[in-house]
């Protein structure tokens, strides 16, 4: 064992709870891949809870804390835990046909949360109107899918057009209904944000 | 499932940083030479790799499976078209090429996973990334390492408590937004109180490492990342 003579230099409280909770959100939208709901526009590709996290994240957490969250759910799957969807692992995920998905969560989860909550200061999302949390996930799936659609085309050398629908279309519909849940979310008393 | 498991296999033995640097050298030599000279030699990297971790390709297959059908969409869409000659053997041998190229990434990747344990992930981590944003990421990862299992077991029971109530007869907005809440809470309550429990234990930025070192096992390897990066000049 090595030992160090330095004085212990203490986290503050409140960098102790953000890297808590961001640390729990990453673990959550781990927890999520594992569960699927029947998809009711495209039965053939069932609805999974992960981008629901991305949405989640930025809401909760705000753009500092809940980019991070997603970097730490990246970092954390890419080094083995099973976080990716079907219960993947491994640096091989981000070099996948769905790694430009993974990659984009920080940048979405980020761009959501500076949205939400502005840059200086969080506030409590269940004050913030429709519009604006509608707006910021509508910007985030955004995000999502242009990283992941290019990345799709990149790695696997198909034409544009395969890409946009074997990567794109064949999920976004799904994402209006993890929008209305994270809504829901939101709205409702179960969740307290601080 | 592919996950850690202990052992003494020639990979358990390696320094974290050494299987790092082989899947990321490993990887950009494959996407430099996705062509089929370029691949078979790399499928023979591929089987050494899989076999100093004691893994078999059919377990690796079996714990990707769920990328088979994204792979096969884009060869299929490329080699089907709507209208003579409707099969077009050329245009998928690219997406054919790079479907195989991932294969193979990711099986060197799993590898990595089946033979490393978190606490050397975290070691390294804070390694390549120093000072405190490296001790954030680290302490961060260890935590979702050690909370996926809890945050899934609570998934699971809330979907069991949802079915009992016939509740997957709902719509799935209705299901998303109850697991999405109920995980939510239980997640944050977790994470209040095991907050206050780090504060009162003096949780520090300056905790100490579980040591990792290069060790005379470890040359080879490094030597075989630096072939595949120089391969990427050649």
């Amino acid at each position: 064992m090595s030992t160090a003579t330095d004085s212990v230099d203490l986290v503050g409280d409140e960098v102790a709870v953000n890297l808590v909770r961001a640390a729990l959100l990453a673990a959550l939208m781990g927890a999520f891949a594992f569960v699927s709901f029947p998809n009711p526009l495209n039965p053939a590709v069932p609805v999974t809870a992960q981008v629901l996290g991305v949405f989640l994240a930025g809401i909760y957490l705000g753009p500092a804390w809940g980019g991070f969250a997603m970097v730490l759910y990246v970092l954390a799957g890419a080094l083995g835990a099973p976080v990716f969807s079907g219960a993947g692992a491994g640096l091989g995920e981000i070099f996948g046909p769905t790694g430009g998905y993974l990659v984009s969560y920080p940048f979405a989860a980020a761009l959501i949360g500076a949205v939400v909550h502005g840059v200086d200061g969080l506030v409590d999302p269940e004050g913030v109107s429709v519009a604006r949390l509608v707006g910021a996930m509508a910007a985030g799936t955004v995000v999502i899918y242009a990283l992941g659609i290019v990345v799709y085309w990149y790695y696997l050398d198909t034409s544009l057009v395969a890409a946009i629908v074997g990567a794109g279309l064949a999920f976004v519909p799904a994402e209006a209904v993890k929008m209305a849940a994270a809504m829901g979310i939101v709205r409702s008393e179960e969740v307290q944000a601080t | 499932m592919l996950g850690y498991e202990p052992g003494d296999s020639l990979a358990h033995r390696l320094d974290p940083r050494t299987k790092l640097a082989v899947q990321l050298a490993f990887a950009a030599a494959a996407f430099a030479h996705t062509d089929p000279r370029g691949l078979a030699m790399l499928t023979g990297v591929t089987a050494l790799a899989l076999a100093s971790a004691r893994l078999s390709p059919v377990s690796v297959i079996w714990g990707y499976r769920f990328l088979l059908p994204l792979l096969a969409a884009a060869v299929l869409f490329e080699l089907v078209t709507l209208g003579p000659p409707w099969i077009e053997l050329e245009a998928a041998a690219d997406p054919l090429l790079a479907s195989y190229r991932t294969l193979l990434i990711v099986a060197v990747a799993a590898g990595y996973v089946r033979t490393t344990p978190a606490r050397e992930s975290r070691a390294a981590v804070q390694w390549a990334v120093p000072g405190k944003p490296g001790r954030l990421l680290g302490a961060g990862v260890g935590l979702v390492f050690r909370f996926l299992p809890l945050l899934r077991r609570d998934l699971a029971a809330i979907r069991d408590a949802e079915r009992a109530r016939l509740g997957d007869e709902r719509s799935t907005r209705e299901r998303l937004e109850t697991v999405g809440a109920a995980g939510l809470r239980r997640a944050f309550a977790r994470a209040d109180r095991l907050a206050m429990a780090l504060s009162a234990r003096c949780f520090s930025w300056n905790a100490t490492l579980p040591r990792i070192r290069f060790r005379a096992v470890d040359v080879p390897a490094v030597l075989l990342a630096a072939g595949l990066g120089a391969s990427m000049v050649v």
